[in-house]
């Protein structure tokens, strides 16, 4: 029986030290929800890359010809775009812990103007591509390169907005150097996307 | 939250772009030989590891979520190198 039970049974009022014992949350950056949702995220990119390695073996021409014909500047600048978002959104973490809102608030607009950067080299991307000819139905390659690479567009889109509502509760002056879980849901969210990206860029551009 | 938490973070993603230049480098290269896609899986596997512990901040968290996360880039970096190594056989199991 914990001492918790046994405060029960003989009747006295628990310690404090007991209660902290049983409300104790785990350690686990932001909610446990958010969580549920990247490792969600994180299983459905695994299934696409899967997917991707299974048409590489069975189609090796196609996946040693696909990434030549694919812009390798704009792959490798929007890498770097997401990594420093990514870094941006560290920073206005440690902005908020040591008291600063005006400082995190001008970090995550930092993240949301790359966000808004990826967006706009992957639409030049996507234009230039057809320039080239290259399409969906061109071949497997180019399926599972836009299926791919749409789907994670798509995430730093609603990812992007997310950030400004967070910026938003921000200046509301919601987040407290200590209680920011709304920031960190946001931050750890924005690194999975980020994660997608650096595992797609090597596979897609890179590898042949 | 201290200075030299903040020089980590930046030296940290230096470190991130250094290595995505290296993978940019291989692109416009040759084709992918064993020695590059071992680079390869193994760029990617210290981008995720950096990003996992340091950005996420898992380093010290809750180790089923530690664990987790930290096992998807030891997998995809090994299917990189297993795909590269063997895809006859990898399209043999794999036929329908």
């Amino acid at each position: 029986m914990n001492a918790l039970a046994s405060s029960y049974v003989s009747q006295t009022k628990p310690t404090s030290e007991q209660l902290n014992f049983v409300v104790k949350k785990a350690n686990i950056p932001g909610s446990i929800a958010i969580w549920f949702a990247i490792l969600a995220e994180m299983s459905e990119f695994a299934i696409m890359f899967i997917v991707y390695f299974l048409a590489k073996v069975h189609n090796p021409e196609l996946f040693h010809e696909g990434p030549t014909r694919l812009s390798t500047l704009a792959g490798t600048t929007n890498t770097l775009v997401m990594l420093t978002s990514s870094f941006f959104v560290v920073r206005a973490v440690i902005a908020t812990r040591t008291n600063k809102p005006k400082q995190s608030a001008n970090w995550l607009w930092g993240a949301v103007a790359c966000g808004v950067i990826y967006l706009i080299i992957k639409a030049f991307e996507y234009h230039w591509n057809t320039t080239q000819g290259l399409a969906t139905e061109t071949n497997i390659f180019y399926g599972v390169y836009y299926y791919v690479t749409f789907n994670h567009f798509l995430h730093v889109g609603w990812g992007s907005a997310g950030l400004i509502w967070v910026i938003y509760r921000i200046n509301t002056g919601i987040y407290t150097s200590n209680e920011h879980e709304g920031l960190i849901n946001m931050a750890v969210y924005w690194h999975m996307i980020d994660l997608a990206w650096i595992t797609i860029f090597p596979l897609l551009y890179v590898i042949r | 939250m201290n200075m030299t938490h903040k020089r980590t973070i930046g030296t940290l993603w230096v470190v991130l772009l250094a290595l995505t230049l290296l993978s940019a480098y291989m692109a416009e290269r040759a084709d992918t030989s064993f020695i590059s896609a071992s680079i390869m899986a193994i760029v990617l596997a210290i981008k995720g590891r950096i990003i996992v512990d340091h950005f996420m901040e898992l380093k010290k968290a809750h180790i089923v979520l530690r664990t987790l996360m930290r096992t998807y880039f030891y997998v995809i970096p090994s299917l990189i190198i297993i795909v590269y190594l063997f895809p006859e056989q990898i399209a043999k199991w794999t036929m329908l």
